[in-house]
């Protein structure tokens, strides 16, 4: 069984369900003791901005966005954040969260090609 | 807290109410990681999935499932 996971996840404005959707499941992966990664890309890099990540919330029984992210960083989580999705939006890497780091698609591939199970939203 | 099978032997209690998936395991692995290897913590889980839900995260982290009362399930820590 692998010991890592990947949550990589495509919209947030968009579609505030599939963000907070996705942090649900990666702190459930986190919380079972994977090593986590959520990619952030296209329109989902905004659940890693700070100012931005605060408006999503979806009410119950899901807490808001901000404090599934919080909780998934404080207990170790990784977040990766597309840099040309984060440059096409004009974000840069301090109006990122915490525990929030620029990268590109080889850092994503290389993530799963070392066995990683991943899911999409 | 009533209603868990009365022969049950725990050293600790995680009331999760209703919540569940990943708002409910995250905090249940730091309540687990609180706990000595080997002891025993009887969770509270009203989730509808959490019948599924906890079994999987047992076999997942190593952690032994002795008993399940829904809404009660009692679980040993893994030792080291």
């Amino acid at each position: 069984m692998s010991s890592t996971f990947c949550v990589t996840i495509t919209e947030c404005k968009t579609n505030g369900d599939k963000a907070t959707l996705g942090f649900v499941v990666a702190n459930a992966a986190l919380g079972s003791e994977k090593d986590t990664m959520v990619f952030l890309s296209a329109d989902g890099v905004w659940a890693a901005v700070k100012g931005e990540v605060d408006k999503i919330d979806e009410g119950e029984p899901f807490a808001p966005l901000q404090e599934l992210v919080e909780k998934f960083t404080t207990n170790g989580g990784k977040i990766l954040v597309c840099s040309p999705c984060m440059k096409k939006r004009r974000i840069t890497e301090d109006m990122l969260v915490p525990g929030a780091s620029p990268a590109g698609g080889a850092a994503l591939v290389e993530w799963l090609a070392n066995g990683s199970p991943s899911v999409g939203y | 807290m009533a209603g868990f099978p009365r022969h049950w032997d725990f050293d600790e209690v995680y009331d999760s109410l209703d919540r569940g998936c990943g708002d409910f395991i995250i905090d249940l692995r730091a309540v687990m990681r609180e706990l000595a290897p080997g002891a025993t913590l009887m969770i509270a889980s009203r989730d509808a999935g959490a019948p599924l839900e906890i079994p999987a995260w047992c076999r997942l982290t190593g952690h032994r499932l002795l008993d399940v009362a829904p809404p009660f399930y009692l679980v040993r820590k893994m030792e080291t």
